[in-house]
């Protein structure tokens, strides 16, 4: 990893999207136990991974992660922090007229 | 999607919500997914991506939280959401009227949806990140901590779905193939930013809960009866969050003060904003989103004091005057930003910045922190 160049690496994973009832949710495990930084940028490869209503799908597939480059790693802890409010969404978008 | 009755299973259960096993979960709902499919292909749904974010944080530091000092109340805490007093409360049951999706005002219907898909969003990207934590940490405290709260959200996630499918709007799940970028979170700014959203999401939910108890002529969808329980679930987030910061005094003590002062400036302005920018949803409930917010900021500071070393003064003059001041030059700076005016954007922004600061700049007030951190739902 330099400081200005993005690396990129392809890694195995697992893929759980649960469509269901009591559960929503969609997670994405790397099974060779590789690890995120932050800046980087993970895509997961194939078609779309559609779970049907009432489903649990789970797939292993391969993801390609871009690794953000030192300085982006940098920059990205530097200012992520501010990305907080992302996590209180108010149950409302940010789109100002609907 | 209630017109048919599913097969009794093993346990007895008909619902997920109620199976006690995996497998048993997973016969009940093949039975609803053949249902499903029927009616999905019959109708058209609207499709809406659902676009969580994706978090990263410093797992070192999460691991090395030791809850020792709190040990006794989060215990009882941890012991609480294990008993999962709200497995089979997210099912519809005969509470759950019939909704007059067609009938709704197109202005309310619009922004109703909205107010779904974002819920729906939010609890979803809680989800993501909790289970995240849970999958890197190897604290056993901790892990077993997000693996519940992920249990709750995602199942929180679920029930809105359920409802937006009754509008006819699918929510699809395809962003895993898609490029995302994973941003960047101190631990610490995590404990602020998601305690203070699982309190003010607790005080949102109960405000509106209460009103409708007293006003139900305005309750113009179902789902408003199953917010108690479902913000009870957020406040025992809360709780928990607020055990994390009392393991270690400086969280709460010397600049961080600065930084939670930030916080509570901000996601409360946030609100107010974004309240004011849906007035089709607050008139159907009845609701005036000033005295909506008030009610909620009230309630958020009373239970922040558990603790936070300060409150906001939200009965200062100031106050309410810049709130106004900043959700007026936010609508002008989306004006000016669509109909392309350079100047007013700026204009605009100068105004918001400094209608922020000058909110930020109210001297906020001391509070001491009681001995003991524990809370109950009690509005
Ligand atoms: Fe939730
Ligand atoms: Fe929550």
């Amino acid at each position: 990893m330099g400081i200005l160049t993005k690396d990129v690496e392809r890694h195995p994973c697992e893929v759980e999207v649960s469509h269901c009832f009591d559960s929503l949710h969609a997670h994405v495990k790397f099974t060779d136990g590789a690890v995120i930084w932050p800046g980087d940028e993970v895509i997961v490869k194939g078609p779309e991974i559609m779970a049907p209503y009432g489903h649990v799908v789970r797939e292993q597939r391969e993801a390609v992660i871009f690794r953000a480059s030192k300085l982006e790693r940098l920059w990205t802890r530097l200012t992520g922090d501010f990305e907080f409010m992302e996590l209180c969404e108010f149950s409302f978008s940010e789109e100002v007229k609907l | 999607m209630n017109a048919h009755t599913p097969k009794t299973h093993a346990s007895g259960a008909t619902h997920t919500a109620d199976a006690t096993t995996v497998e048993e979960g997973l016969a009940i709902q093949e039975e609803q997914a053949k249902f499903d499919s029927d009616t999905a292909t019959a109708v058209a749904m609207q499709n809406t991506l659902l676009t969580p974010r994706f978090y990263t944080t410093d797992f070192d530091e999460l691991d090395a939280v030791d809850v020792t000092p709190v040990r006794e109340d989060w215990d009882l805490l941890i012991a609480q959401m294990q008993a999962d007093p709200n497995k089979g409360h997210f099912r519809k049951t005969d509470d759950w009227d019939h909704v007059d999706w067609d009938g709704m005002e197109p202005g309310l219907r619009k922004e109703f949806i909205d107010f779904l898909i974002s819920s729906c969003t939010a609890e979803f990207s809680g989800c993501v990140l909790y289970k995240e934590m849970k999958r890197r940490g190897s604290n056993k405290d901790i892990t077993q901590l997000f693996q519940l709260m992920a249990r709750d959200e995602a199942r929180h996630a679920g029930f809105i779905n359920d409802a937006l499918r009754e509008a006819g709007v699918a929510v699809n799940l395809g962003f895993l193939t898609q490029k995302k970028k994973y941003t960047y979170f101190r631990p610490k700014f995590i404990y602020y930013a998601t305690y203070l959203s699982e309190k003010i999401g607790y005080a949102r939910y109960i405000t509106i809960f209460r009103h409708l108890e007293a006003h139900p002529e305005h309750r113009f969808h179902p789902i408003f009866k199953w917010f108690r329980e479902w913000c009870n679930d957020e406040f025992s987030h809360g709780e928990a969050f607020a055990l994390l910061m009392k393991t270690d005094p400086k969280l709460t003590s010397g600049v961080n003060a600065y930084w939670i002062k930030f916080f509570l400036t901000a996601v409360y302005a946030t609100m107010y904003v974004r309240d004011h920018q849906r007035p089709a949803f607050h008139a159907a409930l009845g609701v005036d989103p000033d005295w909506y917010a008030h009610e909620v900021f009230t309630k958020t500071s009373k239970l922040s004091q558990q603790i936070f070393p300060l409150t906001l003064d939200i009965d200062h003059p100031r106050w309410q005057r810049e709130l106004v001041a900043l959700q007026k030059a936010n609508a002008d700076l989306a004006l000016a930003v669509q109909r392309k005016q350079t100047l007013k954007k700026w204009g605009a922004q100068a105004r918001a910045a400094r209608a922020f600061v000058s909110l930020l700049l109210i001297p906020s007030k001391a509070n001491k922190v009681p001995a003991s951190t524990r809370m109950e739902p009690v509005y």
